[in-house]
């Protein structure tokens, strides 16, 4: 007899975990128009100007998310300590995996063209965060929450964490829960660093998942003082793949996210962006932000870099010709040492020099890497991975601090530079200490 | 306040509690820092939310970081089965030396935070940092009622731990009266 039942468990092809897995009911919420938008958003801005591979976009890292969250939820259950999370007889696993699902699936619905290239553009007390909430808050969205039967706010709750635009309060299990996305060991940190690793071709961001998340254990953070604040941590046997994520980290920050030919492209264009749309700033309006994608932006650009009489036409020509501005100061540790805001002061004093069109300054704020965290021993103390690993305790911060000056000028600014850079420096840590 | 002054009480804080006999972690530093702001009125500019065990910045917990890469503080890391805490630098005291106004002016009420948290122990922190939270939540509260929203948002806590921590933010904010009113 031939079965003629629907079929309702999907497998999509993916390049890193070979197959993500759904339902038929989620797939509803994969083809609604929010997550849909993802397929025209790039993972890493304009990346592909400096690694040619990187063009891969945010919906199939969503994917990943939500599969990669799945493995850490089911990893974290099987390996008990349950009974620090305040869960109750209540806790009902099979709800909260779904709320983890989707809530991983839509933690980026949110994102401008550009994704965090773009982030300065919303509109005051307006961010990809607050936009996401709007969408998963939307009448589309709430429909089909409804049909899976979950709740709105705690899919809002677990796709934003920390990042929530209301600073909602936490439990112990939504925080935890919220970490299996957003954590130092959450999803979204594995996936990105090994999809962006394998598109890019930049090697380093690589490390052993497998083994991570079948060791990620919530542990009391007994070490800090004798304190029962659960946190994501390892058993003493996945300590090596800790270490090999949070160097993966450093290692593409430094190399991939934070290089400075990347970090100019983000900044010309913000500059386009600004002159293209309307008040210079993106809608927050449901529909106009889901009208707007990478691809109406790059079609803009590419008519801009050969029309002089459109808007933005210079900057265009600049992300099309690839004649970016170029690096005239990076961070030193030595000038930290003198003066916290080196850069800042090279800055100031160049666009007096030389004019401010000219020269360009990025101090992005860089998340901690979250090095310190729980280690389960084989006979059950719990101790501080900074205790257990050297390895840990020297994984530099990344910190950036780049002045940029248009290729023309660039002699002429590192002439300039050798003269006056101690002056410039010296100078700005004799600020004045008053209020 | 400027970034400059803002580092420098975060080190002067950080001093002082280690001077009081604090163990120094993150969490320590995290709740103190909780209290300049929201009952001493010190106007860091780290927003706290309600988090696992209590009011926690992630904002301050990303300074504390990029202060770490500029070599301000460094890890201090304790025999098992203890693990890390944070200690200032020389460059750290350097830079504390350039905002002499500012530490004179505040100074006060980091000795008074300081002093009170010294020998208390994260889990103490954890509960009076959310006694100070609900009672900054809805002001004038009684202390019953906001001993009962204690155990409602975390119910890792009986009923007399929060209305021993309760009662004491309440003589906290009694003695660091004449403390507000000189930075003032």
């Amino acid at each position: 007899m031939r079965g003629t039942a629907k079929k309702n468990n999907h497998e999509i092809r993916d390049p890193i975990y070979a197959f993500v897995h759904m339902d038929s009911s989620e797939r509803e919420v994969l083809n609604s128009v929010p997550v849909q938008r993802l397929r025209h958003i790039h993972q890493l801005a304009l990346t592909s100007l400096v690694y040619p591979g990187g063009t891969h976009r945010r919906f199939e890292h969503s994917l990943g998310v939500m599969e990669l969250a799945t493995r850490i939820y089911n990893a974290v259950l099987e390996n008990g300590e349950t009974d620090i999370l305040d869960i109750d007889g209540k806790y009902d696993e099979m709800y909260y995996l779904r709320v983890l699902r989707m809530a991983a699936l839509v933690h980026d619905i949110g994102h401008a063209p550009f994704s965090h290239a773009s982030e300065d553009l919303f509109p005051r007390d307006c961010n990809h965060e607050a936009m996401t909430l709007r969408l998963i808050e939307s009448d589309e969205m709430e429909k089909l929450w409804a049909m899976l039967k979950i709740q709105t706010e705690d899919v809002a709750k677990l796709a934003l964490g920390r990042d929530h635009p209301k600073k909602k309060t936490f439990s112990n299990t939504e925080a935890i829960l919220s970490e299996i996305i957003t954590g130092a060991f959450g999803a979204d940190r594995m996936d990105y660093l090994l999809r962006d690793s394998h598109h890019t071709g930049v090697a380093y961001g690589r490390f052993d998942h497998y083994r991570l998340i079948e060791t990620l254990r919530v542990l009391p953070k007994a070490y800090e003082d004798r304190s029962k604040e659960p946190a994501l941590g390892v058993e003493i046997g996945g300590l090596q793949s800790a270490e090999a994520l949070l160097l993966a980290r450093y290692f593409m920050f430094s190399q991939l996210y934070f290089h400075p030919v990347r970090r100019i492209y983000d900044i010309h264009l913000r500059e386009y962006l600004q002159a293209w749309l309307l008040g210079g700033r993106f809608p927050v309006d449901v529909t106009g932000h889901l009208n707007l994608t990478d691809n109406e932006v790059m079609a803009g650009i590419w008519r801009a870099s050969k029309d002089p009489d459109l808007p933005g036409h210079g900057v265009a020509k600049r992300i099309m010709m690839r004649n970016h501005y170029r690096v005239l100061y990076t961070r030193n540790p030595d000038d930290v040492l003198k003066y916290r805001e080196a850069g800042l002061a090279i800055y100031t004093a160049a666009s007096a020099a030389f004019g401010e069109e000219n020269v360009r300054h990025d101090r992005p704020k860089i998340p901690a890497s979250q090095v310190a965290f729980p280690v389960l021993e084989p006979d059950g103390r719990i101790v501080s991975s900074l205790l257990k690993s050297d390895a840990l305790r020297h994984i530099p911060e990344v910190a950036v601090d780049t002045v940029y000056i248009r290729p023309e000028l660039l002699d002429a600014g590192r002439a300039w530079l050798n003269e006056n850079r101690e002056n410039i420096i010296k100078s700005g840590s004799e600020l004045e200490d008053t209020a | 306040m400027k970034q400059i002054q803002r580092d420098g009480l975060l080190f002067e804080l950080i001093d002082e509690l280690t001077d009081y006999g604090s163990w120094c972690g993150e969490t320590h530093i995290q709740k103190a820092t909780y209290f300049l702001e929201a009952m001493m009125g010190i106007p860091l500019g780290f927003p706290h939310v309600l988090y696992k065990h209590g009011p926690f910045s992630f904002d301050l917990s990303d300074e504390l970081a990029s202060m770490r890469a500029d070599a301000l503080l460094e890890w201090e890391i304790k025999p098992e089965p203890y693990g890390n805490a944070l200690k200032t630098t020389s460059v750290s005291a350097g830079l504390k030396a350039k905002v002499p106004r500012t530490l004179a002016r505040y100074r006060p009420a980091i000795s008074f935070v300081a002093e009170k948290f010294g020998t208390r122990g994260v889990k103490d922190l954890e509960k009076i940092s959310t006694a100070l939270y609900v009672t900054k939540e809805a002001p004038g509260r009684g202390c019953e009622a906001r001993a009962r929203r204690i155990t409602e948002l975390k119910p890792h806590i009986t009923l007399d731990e929060a209305k021993e921590a309760v009662c004491f933010v309440d003589e906290m904010f009694r003695e660091a009266e004449p403390v507000i009113r000189e930075i003032e």
